[in-house]
């Protein structure tokens, strides 16, 4: 049987590239049910959550499972997004939701068990001298004794260095609620972190 | 170590804390960001989505069966029962019907009524009934004075009640004829075919006919008779019994020492006779009195009176009621009473020895007495208004108006509506 070509040249088509994409593009094909929004918004904002959860929790095995139920979160409320334009604040408001949630299981859980809490996890420690890991792990310990909002605004403030009025944005509360939060926070963690001599002494040597 | 004006300031340790913190836990590296990548999007993959609403779509279609299925029973039994049971529709021949169901002769021939199942009911002249209910589940007729021919086709499982006069006959599909004299106070019931069940003043519990036999009441002579009218229906019967030797009189509880027992003809009882397992209750529902009677008499009257369950003594009593073997009955009552003591049936016994005294011309006093025992050992008893209603019509009978008055105006006060109101308030009636 005599086998039939085609004589009409093949044409190249190059895909778009995605990265160039804004997030409310990001936010409008998610909502379309795009299959490559998915990967593009977790590549673009996974970093961000990521980051915030780690430094948060002080865990990253922890910040991945937050991470993983934000951005499912994400996923299945996408259709209903409002402002697709504001699609980075509302992955951050979300993970910030989460967290404060995981914080306060957390603290129930610690009411009900009897072992400590893990305050380091090893992903973490193993990157430190002993010293720089006592002074973490301390801090971490004290985060633990505070509210979980307390928790998070004083992350947001000293170590994501956000400012009052964007951190009451995100976290959808007034400023002189954050700023009280951040008052409560830094007046225990300080005291808490002066009653240990020898952390102070490190922090002395590591200066 | 940042600080803004109004903010607190943190110490050194803490501000190092924060500073390792910032450093040490920084962002993820491009591996770490794959790895998440890969189980993001295992987790939102369309298979498990798929599976989710597979879940779901299977429990929804479930549900939605379910509801089917019961909505589908509900519509095939609704249309059952509905087919079962068509709307009833008669046809008034002679006649009209009244408000309140009466039916009114429109000539001097009698009323035919004809239903559209087949039933037929006939109305001599000059009979006054009525049509009390007539609807899908029942059908209740009362006839007030006169005589009504019934011919019932039993359909539909559709019941049939007939009041005929104080009686109630409860029809499960037949032929009879029944009859109600207002002035001689007598209840005639011919059964043709099928059977009935009759309740009335007469008889303590019910009296259950069957095809061939005539009931008789008559209240005034205080007589209920039960003849085998159809000869084949009565060959198929053992023949009645002799008639056993007339019992001394009774004498009322308080002053009699024992009560007599007439001498039958011994025979041999069986053991399972003995063992009191004769079933003539079930006898005496389906009106087999004579089976009754002669099962006692085979077995030995005497043994049966002496071995019998409480329950057979008061069957054999009522058989022998109907029967008029008043000697018989008498002897099983006293039985009943002097073996059974503190049973239902030997309060029952008290008060029907009142009925069987009364039956007889010099036992008026005596049956007296027995209501008079009733009523007090039985206050709030079931047959307290047939005792209250037959003491007084005796008194009335044995001692004049003036002392049943009080016994009509306590029958008044506790029954208004019983069988013996009409006769309580002619008593006090100036």
């Amino acid at each position: 049987m005599p086998m039939i070509r085609s004589h009409v040249p093949l044409s190249l088509v190059v895909g778009q590239d995605r990265r160039n994409a804004s997030d409310g593009d990001i936010a409008r094909a998610l909502s379309a049910g795009e299959t490559w929004a998915a990967a593009e918004t977790w590549r673009r904002f996974a970093p961000m959550v990521l980051t915030l959860a780690r430094r948060t929790l002080g865990s990253h095995s922890e910040a991945e499972d937050i991470a993983q139920e934000v951005f499912h979160r994400v996923y299945r409320k996408a259709k209903n997004l409002r402002e697709p334009d504001s699609f980075r604040s509302f992955i951050y408001t979300c993970a910030l939701r989460v967290l404060q949630t995981e914080l306060h299981r957390k603290k129930m859980r610690s009411w009900l068990s009897f072992a400590p809490p893990e305050l380091l996890d090893c992903q973490v420690s193993s990157t430190l001298d002993v010293e720089s890991r006592d002074l973490l792990r301390e801090f971490y310990r004290l985060l633990e004794q505070l509210a979980p909002r307390d928790r998070i605004v004083f992350i947001l403030r000293r170590v994501e260095a956000m400012t009052v009025e964007e951190i009451a944005a995100a976290t959808e509360s007034s400023q002189s609620t954050v700023k009280r939060s951040l008052t409560r926070a830094s007046i225990l963690l300080s005291r808490g972190m002066d009653d240990k001599p020898r952390l102070a002494d490190g922090v002395r040597w590591g200066r | 170590m940042k600080m803004t004006t109004g903010e607190p300031t943190d110490s050194p340790a803490l501000t190092k804390a924060t500073d390792l913190c910032r450093d040490h836990l920084g962002p993820p590296t491009m591996t770490e960001l794959d790895r998440g990548l890969d189980v993001f999007l295992t987790r939102i993959a369309p298979t498990k989505r798929w599976r989710t609403r597979i879940r779901w779509s299977v429990a929804s279609t479930t549900v939605a069966l379910c509801t089917l299925a019961v909505l589908l029973v509900a519509s095939v039994s609704w249309k059952r029962w509905s087919a079962k049971a068509p709307t009833l529709s008669y046809r008034i021949d002679g006649g009209s019907v009244l408000d309140g169901g009466y039916l009114r002769e429109s000539g001097h021939a009698g009323m035919n009524l004809v239903f559209n199942e087949g039933s037929r009911l006939a109305l001599t002249a000059g009979t006054r009934g009525r049509l009390q209910i007539v609807d899908r589940d029942c059908v209740h007729v009362a006839i007030e004075r006169g005589k009504g021919s019934f011919q019932i086709a039993h359909k539909n499982n559709r019941r049939w009640l007939v009041d005929v006069g104080p009686f109630l006959v409860t029809v499960t599909g037949t032929v009879f004829t029944a009859s109600w004299n207002p002035l001689s106070e007598e209840f005639d019931l011919m059964l043709r075919e099928g059977s009935v069940v009759v309740r009335g003043p007469v008889s303590a519990g019910e009296i259950a006919l069957r095809a061939g036999q005539r009931l008789v009441a008559n209240l005034a002579k205080v007589e209920t008779v039960i003849t085998e009218e159809i000869p084949e229906q009565a060959s198929t019967e053992p023949p009645p019994a002799p008639p056993a030797p007339a019992a001394p009189p009774v004498t009322p509880p308080g002053l009699q020492a024992s009560p007599s027992v007439p001498s039958p003809t011994p025979a041999a009882p069986t053991a399972a006779q003995m063992a009191g397992d004769r079933q003539w209750s079930r006898k005496l529902a389906r009106g087999q009195w004579d089976a009754i009677l002669q099962d006692a008499k085979r077995i030995g009257v005497e043994a049966t009176l002496g071995q019998a369950s409480s329950e057979d003594l008061f069957a054999l009593a009522n058989a022998a009621r109907y029967r008029h073997r008043l000697d018989l009955a008498r002897s099983a009552l006293l039985a009943e009473r002097r073996r059974f003591p503190e049973s239902r049936r030997a309060l029952e016994a008290t008060y029907l020895l009142g009925r069987v005294e009364e039956s007889q011309e010099v036992g008026t006093a005596q049956a007296i007495a027995w209501y008079d025992e009733y009523l007090t050992r039985a206050p709030s008893g079931p047959l307290v208004g047939e005792a209250l209603g037959r003491k007084m019509t005796l008194t009335d009978k044995l001692e004049g108006a003036a002392r049943a008055r009080t016994l009509a105006e306590e029958y008044l006060r506790r029954f208004p509506k019983g069988n013996y109101a009409g006769s309580a308030r002619e008593l006090l009636a100036p």
